[in-house]
């Protein structure tokens, strides 16, 4: 299909492999996680359900909710109240002021109240800087810990984030290599030789699911960088040139001021019947609503909805905040529709794949999986190749902790959560100690253990185990059982406990199937002498 | 890479000439590109919205480097790779101190 001259593929060749075998390790764990952050709403629903699920997060009471809690918090956080559908239908609401933080960068402070959407009955109180209120959304515990890994991978900001972007671009190297290398794309798509040599039928696996995944790999590389460089290097780098460094006033530009600025007092407008005008506009529930200068006459109020059906860029819905009065809908940049607002929205949902509700979800799950899989048999390929060199080795070794410690990991963490949530330790730092400390554990156990494919084996029979043990850990936690979740209408329970149960059968399956031997594979022995590991799997 | 060096003319070594090209491709690629997103905020048209300008380089970066850095891997001269990357530098660096 692409007739580059031979060095050129050579090269692409090269550019291909090491752009992946670099950061292959660090790109797993971001795909890994990603895939799971897919279902990150239903993740919180999960594992903190309430007693109804068919609670409507924005219904009524909501505004008598708004006024009582605004007048029990100090009135500079009436700058701006954010209300959200948080884990399991709760109701978020964060009174908050923008300022420099400790830090000297721009961030919010304030008090978040968690919500009862039934009763309207306070569940929690947090206050303080943003990132120590955030730290502190128990309900969202296990999504949090899955999102922050997949943005930063846990690293501080902004160094997280430029690392992910590296990563993001690496990934889009590979990819387009990935397409220009091919001679035959059609025919590649297709070739599978089931049967022959065991490493040819890894290489075509790897080529098959690569090749099909080439154009979701692209858009995932493409949409990530661009949401990890965006805030880090972007935003700055053209306030330093348009606005002499103030990101503050690029921010305003990019969003638009609502209104001119008054700050007289006035009693504010009703949500509710704002939230019915948008559900009647746009056919979509909506699921974030922004009140800013709340009890002033310059107050606005701005709904956001998920994606209307008939669309792939989000708008959000502009109103009064003192009369109620729809003044328009806003792009998601801007006042005004435009180029850039456009390819801005488009990326939310490209990345996120939420664009059609669970089914789309899915399908990035499905994707992301297979990108997984492309990632971790690129880099076994590779290492095994040069399986003679003992750097290599050593190598192979390492994509093997982390390519099957790496989800057994991600799936005890929660474990953490689960046991620990009753206690002041925040969520993230329990999951955090004990992921690091399973990947301790599989770091030691890859040293030690001389057959990969016993290691292997073990990692997916643990890993299995875990999956398993999940929905039971759950319930034995104060979790709903099935009976209950059934009469609740809870189904996001049934069905994630379901997938769980599957998923950890099939790990354990995987993990007792007979594998195929590959061509004899040196590794390591005891002082660093080469041995063979006959059954080596790139399983 | 590698085998575009040994392709390649062999007036210089192939390892110097290697580790020349990674330079482009990695560090002054990505320099470039930051110098092109910061310049097409001065130099793109705002459009109606007014803020093309300022989110069309930022959208676009990723895209900016990527192709910059294949450029530079699959440009056979590297002397004519060295001079185009530099002349976009240039050229945003100058719109930039202006």
């Amino acid at each position: 299909m692409f007739k580059l001259p031979q060095d050129a593929t050579k090269t692409m060749l090269a550019v291909h492999g090491w752009s992946g075998v670099l950061l292959g390790l660090l790109l797993y764990a971001v795909i890994c996680t990603g895939v799971a952050a897919v279902f990150a709403t239903e993740i919180d629903d999960w594992a903190s359900p309430m007693s109804r699920g068919d609670t409507v997060a924005f219904g009524p009471g909501l505004d008598n909710a708004l006024r009582h809690l605004a007048g029990a918090v100090d009135s500079q956080f009436h700058e701006e109240v954010a209300i959200w559908r948080g884990a399991g239908g709760r109701v978020n609401m964060l009174f908050h002021r923008h300022e420099i933080g400790p830090d000297g960068k721009s961030t919010e402070r304030g008090v978040e109240f968690e919500l009862d959407p039934a009763t309207w009955e306070v569940l929690d109180r947090r206050e303080g800087w943003y990132e120590d209120i955030e730290a502190q959304r128990t309900p969202s515990g296990i999504a949090a810990f899955l999102v922050d890994l997949h943005v930063r991978l846990h690293i501080p900001e902004p160094y997280g984030l430029i690392v992910t972007g590296v990563l993001g671009l690496a990934m889009m190297v590979a990819a387009v290599t990935g397409l220009v290398i091919h001679r035959h794309l059609l025919k590649d798509l297709f070739t599978l030789r089931v049967g022959r040599d065991p490493v040819l039928r890894r290489r075509d696996l790897h080529v098959v699911a690569g090749s099909w995944n080439l154009p979701f790999a692209f858009i995932l590389a493409f949409t990530g960088s661009f949401f990890s460089f965006a805030t880090t290097v972007g935003l700055p780098m053209v306030a330093a040139v348009k606005f002499d460094g103030d990101q503050e006033a690029v921010i305003e530009t990019l969003y638009g001021t609502a209104r001119a600025e008054d700050t007289r007092s006035a009693s504010s407008a009703a949500i509710v019947p704002m939230l019915a005008d948008v559900r009647a506009r746009s056919g979509a529930e909506p699921n974030f609503v922004s009140v800013e200068h709340f009890g002033r006459a310059d107050s606005t109020a701005t709904i956001f909805t998920v994606l209307p059906r008939d669309r792939l860029v989000y708008t959000s819905h502009l109103y009064d905040g003192v009369t109620g009065e729809y003044l328009r809908e806003r792009p998601p940049l801007g006042n005004e529709a435009s180029l850039g607002a456009a390819l801005v929205g488009l990326m939310y949902p490209l990345h996120f794949g939420h664009f059609a509700g669970t089914a789309s979800k899915a399908v990035w799950v499905a994707l992301g999986f297979a990108g997984a899989y492309v990632t971790f048999t690129g880099m076994l390929l590779w290492t095994r190749r040069r399986a003679e060199q003992p750097g290599w080795r050593a190598m192979t070794r390492a994509v093997y902790c982390v390519g099957y410690g790496l989800p057994l990991a991600l799936v005890v963490a929660p474990y953490a959560f689960f046991v620990l949530r009753g206690h002041d330790i925040p969520p993230g730092t329990s999951q955090g100690v004990v992921f690091l400390a399973v990947v301790a554990i599989a770091a030691v156990a890859t040293v030690g253990v001389a057959s990969l494919d016993r290691l292997r084996s073990a990692f997916l029979a643990a890993t299995g185990v875990a999956l398993l043990g999940l929905p039971l850990v759950r319930m034995i936690t104060g979790g709903p059982g099935w009976s209950e979740a059934w009469q609740a209408g809870i189904g996001t329970v049934l069905a994630l406990d379901v997938a769980l149960l599957v998923a950890g059968t099939a790990c354990i399956g995987f993990s007792r199937a007979g594998v195929m031997p590959v061509a004899t594979v040196p590794h390591a022995g005891p002082g660093g002498t080469p041995r063979v590991d006959s059954k080596a799997s790139l399983q | 890479m590698v085998s575009a060096e040994r392709a390649s003319d062999g007036r210089s070594a192939p390892r110097t000439r290697l580790w020349l090209r990674g330079l482009l491709a990695g560090p002054l690629a990505l320099l470039t590109a930051c110098l092109l997103m910061a310049g097409a905020a001065l130099w793109l048209p705002p459009g109606p919205a007014q803020i093309n300008n300022l989110v069309l380089p930022i959208v676009l970066f990723p895209l900016l480097w990527a192709t910059l850095f294949l450029y530079a891997c699959l440009e056979r001269r590297l002397g004519r790779a060295y001079a185009v990357i530099g002349a976009l530098a240039a050229v945003n660096g100058i719109v930039l101190m202006v």
